[in-house]
């Protein structure tokens, strides 16, 4: 099938009601190879190209749509083989495998637990399943139902009912379960004192009920004590940890703080360090320059690493002006480097700008060259034209003439040379003076085709 | 409207069984296209201890179109552009030699090996590929010192 052909039939073929099967859960792993290359999901409708590599239907599709060079060069995604046919036909084992694996039932979150090969979970969701959610049969709701809760009168669910007991609405289709577990005015007991009490209240008795097994107050800062809420109180009274509370509170807010800044001195830190490190190696160089035409033979400098203390021993060593103080030494030096920094930086962009000119200067000649070139270029395929049209006068001319002329001509013609008759142009009226031309031209024409 | 299936799937595996020394989430919850990956150095590398984050963006056309790689992090590393974009060059994310099949946990685990083994010959930052093969003690140094100071985090200490 050719690729046109296979992307006309993909339209239309996706309707309501089909379960999107790259929307499932798969239970288990799948192998790889029963991955598509362009989804990732196990094959659906899977087909086949020339270099046999399978895709999705849908997805193979969606390849060629967008793929880049137009669907007349199509490549295949997997291995870039030029391809122009689709096969629908893939071995049946790949379809059988890739409709085995188990998937979850689209509506689990409804509440079907069912786990079924894919191949079977449509006629599972349309047959089977009774969580499915259906539009509901009053035509004026918008609601969904799930299919076990579809009354069989075709009576609407949704409609809302007051609770009688708690006075709230409630979906005629929730009722039933409202009543029973989760209506607010349903009694129940507390697990710890037997008391009877309303069901949304249970929450607040058991946080204020005298019999709850509470921890100390203190559990946090290591009180292992538990025992009724009642007889906490007595205990709260006498416990040390307790009356250490405020203490150990005000210990971790030094702490947190403490760590705080910690933290903001660990930055501070660290800029300085840096800071320091790039004067270090300024110095460095520096007396490096000093000592460079001072004493040569002092092989230290060269050498050794720029530890702190070789440092300011080698600045003293090679630099005797700088030694009664080094300091505002370094400080006019570093500045004169600044200064000379600042200096180099402005003869750099100099030089940039100098050479941006010099480049669009060059592109520019090279383009006059090139426009040159071309005006050339078309005088030479201007005289070519006329050439070529010069040479072709003679011959429109014969043309002209053989039409003009007599049929017993051109049936000498035909005669002379059987290779001649194929061409449009027409026979060649006098043989015998005309000959070489028109063998070159045979000849000139079986070339070019 | 294929692509979004697909990236979530590919999502979903690897913030599930996440590759070795790489983390993955959405930069914004909404948007599946733009992912922040955060990748730990490998060891036996000057980049061990640090922690670079990543941004991955995905074009619409994903898989037809190869997904682009930056570094947020500063790195000192010959494949990976030493500007404010840190664009990083991988062979398989060219345009002709992506092919739709590969997986995101391929591309970043092939990024990460980069880390551990740099491919001068394949250099988007001439000097740092010219200086990993001639002067590597000094290399290492630098990104050392650069993964502590940009990638240190808690890491460091």
């Amino acid at each position: 099938m050719k690729l046109d052909q296979f992307l006309a039939m993909e339209a239309g073929s996706d309707h309501d009601g089909v379960i999107d099967l790259r929307g499932l859960e798969y239970i288990s792993d799948y192998d790889d190879h029963l991955m598509c290359p362009i989804c990732h999901c196990p094959f659906i409708r899977p087909v086949r190209l020339g270099c046999d590599h399978v895709f999705c239907q849908t997805c193979l599709n969606f390849a060629i749509r967008t793929f880049a060079d137009g669907p007349d060069n199509f490549t295949c995604p997997t291995c870039r083989a030029p391809t122009r046919d689709v096969y629908l036909n893939v071995p049946r084992l790949l379809t059988n495998m890739c409709d085995d694996l188990p998937v979850r039932c689209p509506f689990s979150s409804e509440g079907c637990k069912e786990v079924v090969p894919r191949g079977h979970i449509q006629s599972h969701a349309d047959k089977y399943c009774e969580y499915k959610l259906m539009d509901c049969p009053s035509p004026s709701c918008e609601e969904k139902t799930r299919k076990k809760d579809l009354s069989t009168e075709g009576k609407c669910m949704h409609e809302l009912h007051k609770c009688l007991r708690c006075d709230t609405d409630i979906m005629e289709q929730d009722y039933e379960e409202h009543v029973k577990y989760l209506c607010p005015s349903l009694k129940t007991t507390c697990p710890d004192c037997q008391v009877t009490v309303f069901r949304k209240a249970l929450r607040e008795h058991i946080d204020a009920c005298p019999e709850a097994i509470h921890p100390c107050a203190a559990s946090k800062y290591g009180c292992p004590i538990k025992m009724k809420r009642a007889e906490l109180g007595a205990h709260e009274q006498s416990c040390p940890l307790i009356t250490m509370g405020p203490y150990f509170e005000a210990q971790n807010a030094r702490l947190d703080s403490m760590e705080h800044t910690v933290r903001h001195l660990q930055q501070r830190n660290e800029i300085l360090d840096d800071g320091l490190a790039s004067i270090r190696s300024t110095l460095f160089e520096s007396s490096r320059a000093f000592s460079a035409p001072n004493n040569n033979n002092d092989a230290l400098a060269s050498t050794s690493t720029a530890t702190n203390s070789s440092n300011r021993r080698r600045s003293s060593i090679t630099d005797p002006d700088s030694s009664t103080n080094p300091f505002t030494n370094a400080t006019t030096y570093l500045l004169s480097l600044h200064e000379s920094l600042r200096e180099e930086v402005a003869q750099l962009s100099h030089a940039i700008t100098d050479l941006d000119a010099r480049a669009s200067m060059a592109i520019m000649n090279e383009c006059l060259r090139l426009k040159e070139d071309m005006a050339h270029t078309n005088a030479a395929v201007n005289s070519v034209r006329m050439q070529v049209q010069w040479l072709m006068n003679p011959r429109l001319h014969q043309g002209q003439r053989a039409q003009n002329g007599n049929d017993s001509r051109s049936a000498t013609s035909a005669g002379a040379g059987a290779g001649v008759g194929s061409s449009n142009s027409g026979p060649v009226p006098i043989p015998g003076l005309l000959r070489p031309r028109r063998l070159s031209d045979t000849g000139r024409e079986g070339t070019k085709l | 409207m294929g692509s979004q299936k697909r990236i979530a799937k590919e999502l979903a595996e690897l913030t599930e069984s996440p590759p070795d020394g790489i983390i993955v989430e959405l930069a914004n919850e909404s948007n599946l296209y733009e992912w922040k990956v955060f990748m730990d150095g490998p060891e036996d590398s000057p980049y061990h201890k640090g922690r670079f984050e990543l941004k991955l963006t995905l074009p619409t056309e994903y898989p037809f179109k190869p997904p682009t790689v930056s570094f947020v992090t500063k790195i000192y590393h010959p494949n990976v552009t030493n500007d404010d974009k840190g664009s990083m060059c991988l062979g398989m994310l060219k345009a002709d030699e992506w092919k739709p099949s590969s997986r995101l946990s391929a591309v970043l685990e092939f990024a990460r090996s980069l880390l551990g083994e740099p491919m001068p010959d394949d250099a988007v930052e001439g000097r740092i590929a010219e200086q990993y093969r001639e002067d590597r003690k000094r290399y290492e140094e630098i990104a050392r010192e650069w993964t502590r100071k940009y990638a240190g985090g808690a890491a460091s200490s």
